[in-house]
């Protein structure tokens, strides 16, 4: 008996998280959703954002709720530090119960002064050994976020991260997509064809698989349009196609 | 698995073929895959290197892959099966 191949689980795992897969057009929106539910997660955020940081602290995605999000948080990479760039830095959650008497990222804080932000709640994306980037939350008023907060906003960062690490756009996966769709098909009608074969005339897997080869070659066809004719044949009724 | 005198050759003229046809081990791969291969993609580009064996059946479905992807009624020589590497003339080629 040869055990059936692993590798037929793993591809539809894999099919299936490649339609999860994010090109970069779609991880701004995604972040964008996610920060929405941060806000409506996070006990006294009146906004949120998710910023996804590279290896050299430059910023590549960026979500957020309100456009003072937006603006608080291009002012941390254009002074190049700040609450969240130092919660992605040190991978640990920062906390700013009053950002007008908190002394540790004056640049900002100034640059902040004249907006609604007076607490801040930051916690890094872990994962693996390194950080993604950050998610954070703003309220106008001091001391606005309680512990349960701080938890919430932490217990949100972890499956974030975990799967925006495995959502990020690239390349590969763009170019796999449509191939990888229409090679599980393939592999699927090539499979059943096999089985076809391997009932019809008590072949093993592999040697039904040798046959299709076989008669792909033999009828200059390929391997997958050989498939298709002999399931064809069984839905026509069962009769044997010529050569078989 | 015993050593196959043949698939040192097969293996050589499927790089061959690949090579001249312009076909990428992750084309090919992919292919391969779709024709429902085993082997990874890596596996794959470790044995046209010719520093991994797989076995026959994996190595005729990587031949008739790349022999599908080249285009038609193509002059291109085409990739033996296991069955035909052993009986290939060795001035073929190059």
């Amino acid at each position: 008996m040869v055990p059936s191949l692993p590798l037929d689980e793993l591809s539809t795992v894999f099919a299936r998280l490649s339609g999860m897969l994010l090109t970069q057009e779609k991880v701004d929106p995604a972040l964008t959703s996610l920060a929405g539910a941060i806000k409506a997660a996070v006990p006294g955020a009146v906004g949120a954002g998710v910023t996804l940081i590279d290896a050299e602290g430059h910023r590549t995605s960026t979500g957020y709720t309100d456009e003072v999000v937006a603006e608080a948080d291009a002012l941390q990479y254009s002074l190049n530090h700040g609450p969240c760039l130092t919660a992605w830095a040190k991978r640990t959650t920062v906390r700013m119960d009053d950002v007008s008497a908190d002394p540790r990222w004056p640049l900002w804080s100034s640059a902040v002064a004249s907006m609604p932000i007076r607490s801040v709640l930051s916690s890094p994306l872990l994962y693996g050994s390194g950080a993604l980037g950050a998610l954070k939350v703003y309220a106008s008023t001091p001391h606005a976020f309680p512990a349960s907060s701080q938890a919430m906003l932490e217990l949100t960062a972890l499956p974030a991260a975990t799967l925006l690490a495995n959502a990020q756009g690239s390349d590969a996966p763009q170019r796999l997509s449509a191939g990888l769709t229409n090679a599980l098909t393939s592999r699927d009608a090539i499979n059943a064809a096999s089985g076809v074969l391997m009932e019809r005339h008590g072949l093993r897997k592999e040697e039904a698989l040798r046959e299709l080869l076989q008669l792909a070659e033999t009828q200059s066809s390929t391997v997958r349009d050989t498939a298709l004719r002999v399931l064809g044949s069984t839905a026509a009724g069962g009769r044997t196609p010529h050569g078989l | 698995m015993g050593f196959d005198p043949g698939e040192e050759e097969q293996r050589r003229q499927l790089a061959a073929v690949i090579e001249q046809a312009g076909i990428s081990v992750s084309t090919l791969w992919l292919h391969y895959f779709s024709m429902t291969g085993s082997v990874g993609e890596y596996e794959t580009e470790a044995y046209l290197q010719g520093l991994m064996s797989l076995p026959a059946l994996q190595r005729d479905l990587l031949a008739q892959a790349a022999n599908e992807l080249l285009p038609d009624r193509s002059e291109l020589p085409r990739a033996p099966y296991s069955d035909q590497a052993r009986e290939s003339d060795p001035g073929e080629g190059g």
